[in-house]
């Protein structure tokens, strides 16, 4: 059972894998809560575990991952308790639907668009099949696709990618689901069409009111659709906050550093704030801090004990030794010092 | 537990969390060693080993192959010590020796002549292991090679379609015996008929498997650095197609060594005085209701000779895919 | 900076790459030219089918062209060439690719992987030597020696990129064509990789064809810019006044469409979707025009007329 206001809730979460006979701890003591109608915006790079988090909420983790501790909570079920693929068919799709990087895995190549969206309404809904076609070109015309009559019996082959992209939102929609997890779901267009495609998402957020799970390696992306940002490294959580709580006031390295490599930041003549080294790799028992060997502020203490989550505000917490009364009183990076008024100058001289 | 609940307790910033074993000192910027960052924790992955491991994991695979180790074995030291000559009837008037079951002393019985079929039976399989073994070889060495290159030329693609589609339109036995009569019977002569043309469905397969390869990025990036095309097919494109050819080869070794049974069968192929396993089945045919040992024993062999090639085959072109070895 | 006093190392002329032929006749590059100068980053953006892929490619040689001249060093590289000379000038123009998971032999280690096109050219006398290229350039693009006989596999993205950067420079190319390097790579990891080519250039001199799909990559690396859009250029200038005046309503729809990392700015801003119906040229052909110094708009005569009056300084 969760609270109030909220919709789903992950307690305490690992998760592992076997992988050459050994076992891999892919998400440690994560605990998070989504609020109702919010868009969390989860963060982080390949291997930081963002993807497997949320394979927990639909019950898609690999046959080689188990939930070896910890709870998730969706509305009145314990889903870390589910284990048939029966009890999951009343959650996936239905409930949490998700929209993956590559749409050409959600699309059947051999039926029609149309047939596709119009299937789901008819199971999902309990239509007509007659009923089911016109809700489904209402589907699409909603989802931006122009000639929806005629697109209709179209194959997934003669859409760009930005419009199968479009196409598999529409087939998440006909399942009326309560929360959207996007994976990815603009990692693979055009810059333009993603504009469009997180246009588009936020449109129909407002209309059909559902909560978003947005995930993306890409921070620059999400200032403009997420609520409240979580950001991941390692299997862990190591800062969640506001929107604005952390591209203006961002508390952990690694977010920092992860702002300040956006090029969109880059000055002329500098060299690019990189993040050195690689993410750590998942074979490797981390000890102490799992961004220190990467982190140009790591203290002596960040090689030796796990940080615990700091509270910022009520809304924001981050996990790293520098919020310990006994650690030096650090600036973020200059770069990103006074993100906002250095924005503005840079639109304003830009157009 | 304790350690667990006392992770998961959110602190006030700017308080002091209780740790062990740390100190104030601790608690000062450390300088990194950036090349730290670039080590790999993976372990050190080797191709020959990685094989070898997923191969020999198996119990069904070992038993296979000792199976296989001791009919070899049997096959190729035998006859140097039993003597055992196909066409001797020292015997044949000893009507004691003569159509003795399995006993203790002939452990596979003995036939109209007095010969011991243990003794005929590794003879003959010695024969079929060796036309099986040497065919597979002269087939796969020249398919693959012609393949390869039929696979990343495209001008004498169009020839060689040509010249496939003739050959392999006419059924390969047909081929095989006609060849055999027209050659006479023989040892090399049988294994000329049977290699003359089977390389070429070989090549065909591995002229598939290239054109693969060939538009695969990383051989698009040899040759923006000047690599030539030999080289591209030897170290770029060989060595991802061993998994595919070790399932050929485990596919022809046991065609090849029915075949020879078939036409031994037939009375074509080998001399008349060559023992084989396909002779010993055809000779021993008419005995299948009255003295079934000697009908049934040579095919239990060449069936246990033919399934254990065919899985180690199959199971070491499983270990030599290395999608395998996660 | 004055491009008339600077050398030119790549000029491409009026060309055209058609693929298959008859009905399906397809052409994916039209009217192209540009000039690349030496020692300058030069970046071709434009979004997937745009045809800057191919360009790149038929640089390289990979791609035959149908129309027009690729001129390198003062000469002619496509068309008919011959091998001998193919092969000198395919040491000299060196590839990066966009994917560092496909674009490397994973059957062979490190040490061949980078000392390929040695072998090939024979640039070395000893295996020392050859020991020793290697281990500098694995050095120089941040691995470690004792990782020379591991298989590509085991490296992380952003390693095995660096794996690809490294045999492509240590061929001394003068030109590379770097297609998507970091497209494919993590936020975190994309900043060391374009300083990496940005070393190259400023120690190296290495002039660089940096083909990408995202405006905000390149701003920070190159020198100029194309953009590029269904096989023909849309628009070229150096890089400081292709972002403070865009002038083709393509350019305008790419750079609104960047991702702004400031939630209060973000939310607020519109974006500019690009219609190709805009342009009237039934009457008046449209035509690549030098509309300032050095910046060049694909528009007809009218459509040059209204875009000079809008220029800002």
């Amino acid at each position: 059972m969760v609270s109030e206001g909220n919709i789903l809730e992950v307690k305490n979460l690992n998760v592992s894998f076997r992988v050459r006979g050994s076992e891999i701890e892919a998400i440690h003591d994560i605990s998070l809560d989504l609020r109702e109608h919010e868009t969390l915006a989860i963060v982080g790079e390949s291997g930081s575990g963002k993807s497997v988090l949320t394979k927990t909420f639909t019950g898609m983790l690999e046959t080689n991952g188990r939930i070896s501790q910890g709870t998730v909570d969706y509305k009145n079920s314990r889903l870390s308790d589910l284990k048939l693929n029966k009890q999951w068919t009343k959650i996936r799709g239905k409930e949490i639907a998700t929209i993956f990087q590559d749409p050409m895995t959600s699309l059947d190549p051999i039926h029609t668009i149309g047939s596709q969206i119009s299937e789901v309404v008819v199971k999902h809904q309990g239509k007509t099949k007659k009923e089911a076609k016109k809700i489904a070109i209402d589907l699409m015309k909603k989802t931006g696709i122009p000639n929806a009559e005629k697109r209709y019996n179209e194959y997934p082959f003669e859409y760009s990618g930005g419009m199968r992209q479009r196409i598999v939102i529409a087939i998440a929609l006909a399942c009326r689901p309560e929360v959207l997890i996007c994976d990815e779901p603009t990692t693979a267009l055009d810059v333009t069409i993603q504009a469009q495609i997180l246009d588009l998402i936020k449109d129909l957020q407002q209309e059909y009111q559902f909560t978003i799970i947005f995930i993306t390696h890409d921070l620059g992306v999400v200032a403009s659709i997420a609520d409240r940002i979580a950001v991941m490294y390692s299997g862990r959580i190591v800062e969640i906050g506001t929107c604005e709580e952390i591209f203006y006031d961002s508390r952990h390295p690694y977010t920092w550093s992860l702002l300040s490599s956006l090029p969109q930041l880059a000055r002329k003549g500098e060299d690019l704030k990189s993040i050195p080294g690689t993410p750590p790799s998942l074979y490797k028992k981390i000890e102490g801090d799992a961004f220190a060997p990467r982190n140009q502020y790591a203290m002596g203490v960040d090689f030796k004990a796990e940080p615990p989550m700091f509270k910022v505000t009520d809304t924001h917490y981050a996990k790293t030794w520098l919020l310990d009364k006994r650690a030096p009183k650090v600036e973020k990076p200059e770069l990103i010092q006074n993100l906002h008024q250095h924005m503005i100058e840079m639109t304003k001289e830009d157009n | 537990m304790q350690e667990k609940t006392n992770q998961s307790k959110i602190y006030e910033i700017d308080t002091i969390v209780p740790i062990a074993n740390v100190s104030e000192d601790d608690f000062a910027v450390v300088s990194l060693n950036s090349k730290e960052n670039e080590k790999i924790d993976t372990p050190k992955y080797s191709y020959w080993g990685s094989v070898a491991k997923k191969f020999f994991f198996s119990k069904i695979t070992i038993f296979m192959l000792l199976l296989m180790l001791v009919i070899f074995l049997m096959a190729f030291i035998q006859p140097l010590f039993s003597g055992y000559n196909l066409e001797s009837v020292g015997n044949i008037n000893d009507f004691k020796a003569r159509y003795n079951w399995p006993s203790a002393k002939y452990w596979f019985g003995t036939d109209a002549n007095g010969n011991s079929l243990f003794d005929a039976i590794w003879a003959g399989a010695r024969t079929s292991i060796s036309i099986g073994v040497i065919a597979s070889l002269i087939t796969e060495i020249i398919g693959v090679i012609v393949g390869a290159v039929w696979g990343i030329s495209k001008k004498i693609d169009r020839l060689m379609l040509e010249i496939y589609n003739v050959i392999a339109n006419v059924p390969s036995l047909l081929i095989i015996i006609v060849l055999s009569y027209s050659f006479g019977n023989g040892f090399w002569n049988l294994i000329f008929a049977m290699t003359c043309t089977s390389w070429i469905g070989t090549a065909y397969f591995m002229r598939v498997q290239v054109m693969i390869m060939r538009e695969r990025e990383y051989n698009v990036a040899s040759r923006t650095l000047g690599t030539p095309t030999k080289r591209i097919i030897f170290r770029n494109i060989l060595p991802y197609l061993t998994s595919v050819i070790v399932t050929d080869v485990s596919m022809s070794l046991p065609s090849f060594i029915s075949y020879e049974v078939f036409l031994s069968f037939l009375g074509v192929g080998l001399s008349q005085n060559v023992p084989s396993l396909g002779r010993l089945i055809s000779q021993y045919s008419p005995y299948m209701t009255s003295y079934p040992y000697l009908f049934w024993l040579p095919v239990l062999v060449l069936a246990l000779i033919t399934i254990s090639l065919y899985i180690i085959g199959q199971r070491l072109a499983d270990a030599s895919d290395p999608r395998t070895h996660l | 900076m004055n491009n008339a006093n600077r050398e030119t190392l790549l000029s491409i002329k009026d060309l055209e790459i058609t693929f298959g032929s008859g009905k399906s006749k397809f052409v994916a590059v039209q009217d192209v030219n540009f000039d690349i100068f030496k020692g300058e980053i030069f970046s071709l953006v434009g979004e997937s089918g745009s045809g800057k892929t191919t360009i790149g490619r038929a640089v390289l040689g990979i791609n035959p062209t149908s129309k027009g001249e690729i001129i390198f060093e003062g000469k002619q590289i496509n068309g008919k060439i011959s091998s001998k000379e193919k092969f000198q000038i395919e040491r000299k123009i060196q590839m990066i690719f966009q994917d560092p998971s496909a674009s490397l032999n994973e059957r062979a280690t490190v040490d061949y992987i980078i000392s390929e096109g040695l072998y090939n050219y024979k640039l070395f006398k000893t295996e020392d030597e050859r020991l020793n290229k290697v281990r500098e350039m694995l050095e120089a693009v941040g691995l470690l020696p004792e990782q020379l006989y591991r298989y590509p596999h085991e490296f992380s993205g952003g390693q095995r990129q660096r794996i690809g950067i490294a045999r492509a420079l240590i061929m001394n190319p003068d030109l590379v064509v770097a297609d998507e390097p970091i497209s494919a790579l993590d936020m975190s990891i994309r900043a060391q990789v374009l300083n990496l080519l940005k070393k190259f250039q400023r120690e190296q001199g290495v002039t660089f064809l940096f083909v990408a799909h995202d405006l905000s990559v390149v701003r920070y690396i190159s020198d100029r810019i194309a953009v590029i859009r269904a096989g023909k250029i849309l628009e070229l200038a150096e890089t400081e006044e292709l972002f403070k005046n865009p002038i083709h309503p393509y350019t305008k729809s790419l750079l609104s469409a960047i991702p702004i990392p400031d939630p209060q700015i973000a939310r607020s801003r519109k974006n500019i979707i690009y219609n190709p119906n805009m342009h009237d040229y039934s009457i008046e052909k449209p035509e690549f025009r030098e509309i300032r110094t050095g910046h060049f708009v694909y528009c007809s005569d009218s459509e040059a007329i209204e875009y000079k009056k809008n220029i800002k300084d």
